[in-house]
């Protein structure tokens, strides 16, 4: 089944569906289910339209794409930043996806790379920079060849920027952007203590761009099918498709999907192989929020649905306790693990994610009384806003849902005893960078 | 008109000697490990004083002591 640019413009029509790779219908991942080639790139997408640098800016702004490595800051907003600020400018795109189980900027990268490589230029324009950075995780990341690959391609493309390849370190914090800023500045991969935005200053001192792999396709895309038609492939209240990696108990762990139009978190999970309400969804990446399986089955999966349930798209990772799983010591084995990605530049971070993590395995093991909750949650709040980085916030914003959402399996733990749950149904320790 | 005065610290400095909680009880607090909590909010002019004490003394540098003053700095 393939899909040329033809199709795509002929489905502007919103359609509501998931779709796998492949699909038809999908904006970043439709066509072929291998990875396209320059030419083949070109025969499937058509040729980009080149206008202006200020009209593509207004595009993206009228597209009201929001960057989907995490933050879901507004493109638009932060290449206006850059721009109001002088220059030279450096722009960085993020392939690092650190974020353990997170696999849709690999799969983005492995299957379509000159999507990637055409919406990073199209960025480069924009801001007036020649050369555009890649920082990948580490020399072993999925994803690497790929790009590599596509660079050779593309050797002679005479609009192209200069690309460089930076390899980062292996390890959760380097993907957070100040930590990307920092090591294609020659620093150490680890975030920066400052308050000021890269975007009007970088630790080079340059205004600096950080915008993840997914993002930059997307611009490509906008460029394609302009803003209307680019849009209308998200629910109303949203912008655009978007990918998701499923993981936990569905049917394929780690598949990557496009969402497209308005489905609900219930509707997206049936079609992946659950059949029953869950226990406890993970929504967002490890530092993202647990809601229990109930609530997050109704939620519309859109900025505004996770929103009104207290929750963000953050590295589009969506987790799937089932019912029968234990909940309390899924969180515990979340904590543990952002406890030991700590960079261990912030004492707070450093020794307060341990004891909570601590806190948290006694009550998933049934060793753990009220006054244990009681305690990791007084530290949590002494830690809170203290990190240099977002990362003991995260951690504990995700331990705060996490025991929210597990309910009456928390109190099956703290009366002396475990729930006999299910574990494991993460698949934490077989991330390939730990 | 009153000045704003804000002190952050650099946790990432900070290796918790608690000189600036001697130098400035009204001012830094010390958490459960040692490490420096700045009194949040506005402050009187006496704990600006100990305030520029504290970052002054802090081997690591780690305190910053920023004014706002709404006359000459429009935020």
């Amino acid at each position: 089944m393939s899909i040329s640019l033809a199709d795509v413009n002929a489905s502007m029509v919103p359609s509501t569906s998931v779709v796998s790779v492949g699909m038809p219908g999908a904006v970043l991942l439709g066509g072929p289910r291998h990875r396209l080639d320059l030419s083949e790139h070109h025969r499937q997408r058509g040729d980009e339209r080149f206008i202006e640098p200020q009209e593509l800016l207004e595009e993206i702004r009228a597209s009201g794409l929001l960057g989907r490595g995490g933050g879901a800051f507004p493109l638009a907003t932060k290449i206006d930043t850059a721009l109001e600020c002088a220059g030279p400018r450096v722009l960085i795109i993020n392939l690092a996806e650190s974020e353990p189980l997170s696999a849709k900027d690999a799969t983005l990268v492995s299957l379509r790379p000159h999507l990637v490589l055409d919406g990073a230029r199209a960025i480069a324009s924009i801001l007036g920079v020649p050369r555009v950075s890649f920082l990948v995780h580490g020399g072993s990341a999925p994803g690497l060849r790929s790009l590599e690959l596509a660079l050779d391609e593309r050797r002679g493309e005479d609009k192209d920027p200069e690309w460089k390849v930076v390899l980062g370190d292996p390890r959760y914090v380097a993907g957070e952007s100040s930590a990307v800023a920092s090591k294609v500045a020659g620093g150490p991969s680890l975030p920066l203590a400052t308050r000021v935005p890269l975007a009007v200053r970088g630790p080079s001192g340059s205004p600096t761009v950080v915008t993840n792999a997914e993002t930059a396709a997307h611009v490509a895309m906008i460029l394609r099918l302009g803003s209307s038609a680019w849009r209308a492939h998200g629910p109303s209240s949203d912008a655009g498709s978007r990918l998701l990696t499923l993981v936990g108990s569905v049917r394929r762990s780690g598949e990557v999907v496009e969402l497209l139009g308005a489905v609900t978190i219930g509707e997206l999970l049936k079609a992946h192989g659950v059949s029953e309400i869950p226990a406890a969804v993970l929504i967002g990446g490890f530092g993202g929020r647990w809601i229990d399986g109930e609530t997050a089955w109704n939620a519309e999966a859109s900025v505004a649905g996770l929103g009104e349930i207290g929750a963000t798209f953050g590295c589009g990772l969506v987790g799937v306790i089932p019912r029968g799983g234990c909940v309390v010591g899924e969180v515990a084995r979340l904590a543990r693990y952002l406890a030991d990605e700590s960079a261990g530049q912030c004492g707070p971070c450093a020794l307060g994610l341990p004891a909570i993590a601590d806190d948290l395995e006694r009550v998933a093991s049934g060793r753990g009384r009220p006054r244990h909750v009681r305690r990791l949650l007084d530290l949590a709040g002494e830690i809170e806003g203290r990190g240099a980085c977002g990362h003991p916030d995260a951690a504990i914003a995700m331990v705060r849902s996490g025991l929210r959402a597990a309910g009456d399996d928390l109190g099956v733990h703290l009366a002396g005893t475990t729930c006999g749950g299910m574990l494991g149904a993460l698949h934490i320790d077989e991330d390939p960078n730990r | 008109m009153t000045e704003m005065v804000r002190v952050t610290i650099d946790l990432t400095r900070c290796e918790g000697h608690g000189i600036c909680a001697l130098v400035a009880p009204g001012v830094m607090d010390l958490d459960r490990y040692g490490y420096a909590v700045p009194f949040e909010g506005a402050l009187r002019r006496v704990d600006r004083v100990q305030a520029t004490r504290a970052a002054a003394a802090c081997p690591r540098g780690a305190i910053d002591v920023t004014v706002d003053d709404p006359i000459t700095s429009r935020a």
